[in-house]
């Protein structure tokens, strides 16, 4: 059974633009699915319905089979999103009050919260930088913070939005090793990106979104030779694996 | 326009008066003293202003007085870096107390018609005329000038700027302002806590949406 | 970088830092309330005495602190001139410079030495406070006050200085490239501020809806965890001690 689900998904913009049309998709546990595709495709806002964000026009969004909109704060709480823009996530102004935010409004006993913001920095490698303002990071450390700040709430499925963008290689290797340190953890992971060369080799399964709908969906070997069809820079030259497809290592 | 029940807690407004609040102390220290009178020239007016087209009279007053209430508390907000319930009583507390009468009028006029250049510009000279008239007798009252004294030091010196500032708000919302009103539009899921009205948040913000016109 | 360094925190482990900053602030405020009292120089003395003793127990930084200052000196020097000059009375006797009255002189430096001690108070006050505490503290104040809803209010200071940073961070960078394209060449005044606005403020209202998405996609509640606040028996002796210098300038005789 998935544990995340949408069901003819689709968003008309007040304006009447469509940003995304009739999108139904599965989630399994525990899978790394990679949903690629050119600017302007709907893969933002497709992502912001998955935790409520946004209000679908029509179709509908389940959380192991319940429809979100039960509960929005389980929803929410159960589906950590980690925005593309790392400066905008972060409302604390040290990196401990920042991580502190989530479990504060779940409304946690004080020693509870007390307790698990040191674990989850010193899960993301933060635990010197407590005390330090936001302001003073590196871009690749306000992805971890953010990172952070989604762990104390205890999410099963973390949703990254682009999470290379704006990065250096030194950054990008360590948001990456974060990610898939992350998924072996056990946690879903959906990653938003167009880089596919930067993480597919990790990836269950790739989704190719393409004008608001979903163009191709399947294991990543059999669609990444289309990628190019849909404005996605092919990342293989002739003869490679998608194993090959990880700035790690 | 339908009154909210008082907790239809909007989030995204709310986030907007902070957004407000911060600008319009930035605006304070971008400030220009006058060296004949004890009045500068400030660009809080200008964000005050455009936070009553923009926030409505409700949430433009709350932003105003969130501005006025770290002042009063004594972090130094106000124009100059000047803090304290002391500014209240100095010789600009009446134009500090004026704000809270500019944001409100200019919401309320501009929430009350039609969004259009026109009535936009009336109610900016409107909250602008009700700025003066709080502010300047207190500056007599204070300092014990003369009447004429007192308008050469609080008023004359400021109307080219005003002038400036009113029209640039003005090309500001006739940009800004339909994006705006568009976003802050947008539906919510109900959260447990919450009235379950999807569109009554909206209602303050957002006028010209809920009349359909 | 932000043109309010005055309001950083600068992290130690003294007295006052440690001191339940509910005090603190009653502290802050008695204080005030003495200094506005203050009359003859035995009062102003004995602020002072109160204020630099909290300076040097929080360990602050004085050249840093006196720099962040510099404005307020030059506030306080315009003040003492105006006063000086505008004040009617006698003249100072065998003073070089005509025109300067006797009243004008004291009100005027009355006046600067109020300032300095409010804004020295001030300044040990955000020095040795967080903004969160700062944050949690008025919360804490307005709880027992009706109609005001104390986690909103806390929420909206606490965005404000979240926000403070990233404009003035944005101005800075956009002020650059337009300069970049000789903007500033431009000489009608509505178009310069326009120039400057528009793209500020729709670039802020854009990241201020990303903020709303992200304070909404980690659950923002207003029933959240309440902060815990520690008393210590000194900060008391701190408050008394806050308390007795407003006694001391109350009934000590007016020179």
């Amino acid at each position: 059974m998935p544990v995340l689900e949408t069901q003819n998904l689709t968003h008309i913009f007040p304006d009447g633009t469509a940003a995304i049309q009739d999108i139904s998709l599965r989630i399994n546990a525990g899978e790394f699915i990679v949903i690629a595709g050119a600017n302007g495709s709907g893969k933002t806002v497709f992502i912001r319905h998955l935790n409520g964000l946004l209000v679908p026009t029509s179709g509908r969004v389940l959380i192991d089979g319940e429809p979100i909109g039960k509960n929005i704060t389980a929803a929410r709480q159960k589906i950590g999103l980690i925005f593309q823009d790392s400066d905008s996530q972060i409302v604390g102004q040290t990196v401990a009050e920042d991580v502190a935010f989530g479990p504060e409004n779940l409304n946690l006993p004080r020693e509870e919260v007390e307790r698990i913001v040191p674990e989850a920095l010193a899960a993301v490698g933060l635990s010197d930088l407590a005390a330090q303002s936001p302001h003073t990071l590196s871009g690749g450390q306000k992805r971890k913070l953010a990172v952070a700040g989604i762990l104390a709430m205890r999410p099963e499925i973390i949703i990254f939005d682009e999470p290379f963008t704006g990065l250096d290689y030194p950054g990008v290797v360590q948001v990456l090793r974060q990610i898939v340190q992350l998924h072996q953890a056990g946690h879903t992971i959906v990653v938003i990106t167009h880089e596919l060369e930067k993480v597919l080799a990790h990836a269950d399964r790739l989704a190719i979104f393409c004008r608001g709908r979903l163009a191709e969906n399947g294991a990543p070997e059999n669609i990444v030779i289309r990628a190019e069809n849909y404005g996605i820079r092919l990342p293989l030259r002739h003869g490679g694996t998608v194993g090959e497809l990880t700035w790690l290592r | 326009m339908s009154k909210n029940p008082p907790e239809a807690f909007n989030l995204r407004m709310t986030v907007y008066c902070a957004l407000f609040t911060a600008l319009i102390i930035i605006g304070s220290y971008i400030s220009i003293p006058v060296p004949i009178g004890p009045v500068p020239i400030v660009l809080a007016d200008f964000f005050i202003m455009t936070a009553g087209l923009f926030l409505g009279c409700k949430y433009g007053l709350v932003s105003v007085a969130l501005y006025l209430g770290l002042g009063i508390i004594g972090l130094p907000v106000f124009a100059g870096g000047k803090a304290g319930l002391a500014a209240f009583f100095g010789p600009t507390g009446g134009f500090l107390a004026g704000y809270l009468l500019l944001v409100a009028l200019v919401g309320w006029i501009a929430g009350k018609t039609r969004p259009a250049v026109l009535t936009h510009a009336l109610a900016l000279m409107a909250g602008t005329l009700l700025l003066y008239a709080a502010g300047i007798p207190w500056l007599k009252l204070v300092t014990g000038m003369a009447w004429g004294a007192a308008l050469t030091a609080g008023l004359v010196p400021f109307i080219p700027g005003t002038i400036i500032k009113i029209i640039a708000v003005l090309a500001v919302a006739r940009v800004l302002l339909p994006q705006f009103r568009q976003r802050s539009g947008f539906q919510q899921y109900p959260r447990e806590s919450v009235s379950l009205s999807h569109r009554a948040p909206a209602a303050d913000a957002a006028p010209q949406i809920n009349k359909g016109d | 970088m932000a043109p309010v360094t005055f309001f950083h925190c600068i992290p130690r482990d003294t007295l006052l830092h440690r001191m339940d900053a509910r005090l603190k602030l009653l502290c802050l405020v008695l204080l005030s309330v003495a200094v506005s009292f203050a009359v003859a120089p035995a009062h102003y003395l004995a602020a002072l005495c109160a204020v630099m003793a909290a300076l040097f127990t929080a360990e602050l930084p004085l050249p840093a602190l006196l720099k962040d200052m510099k404005i307020f000196g030059v506030i306080i020097a315009i003040v003492l001139v105006v006063d000086a000059f505008s004040i009617p009375g006698p003249p100072i006797p065998n003073f070089p410079v005509p025109g300067v009255s006797l009243p004008g002189v004291v009100t005027g430096l009355r006046f600067a030495g109020r300032l300095t001690i409010i804004i020295m108070a001030c300044a040990v006050m955000t020095g040795t406070t967080s903004l969160l505490t700062f944050k949690n503290v008025v919360e804490w104040y307005l709880r027992p006050v009706p109609f005001i809803p104390e986690a909103r209010v806390a929420m909206m200071i606490n965005l404000t200085f979240v926000f403070i940073p990233l404009i003035f961070d944005q101005y800075v960078e956009m002020m650059s490239a337009q300069k970049a394209r000789c903007a500033d060449l431009r000489k009608n005044p509505i178009r310069r501020i326009s120039f400057i606005v528009l793209p500020l403020l729709s670039r802020t209202l854009r990241r201020t809806d990303e903020i709303v998405y992200a304070m909404e996609a980690r659950c923002y509640s207003e029933t959240r965890t309440r902060p815990r606040f520690k008393t210590h028996p000194a900060d008391w002796l701190i408050l008394a001690a806050a308390a007795a210098a407003l006694v001391f300038i109350l009934y000590y005789p007016c020179a």
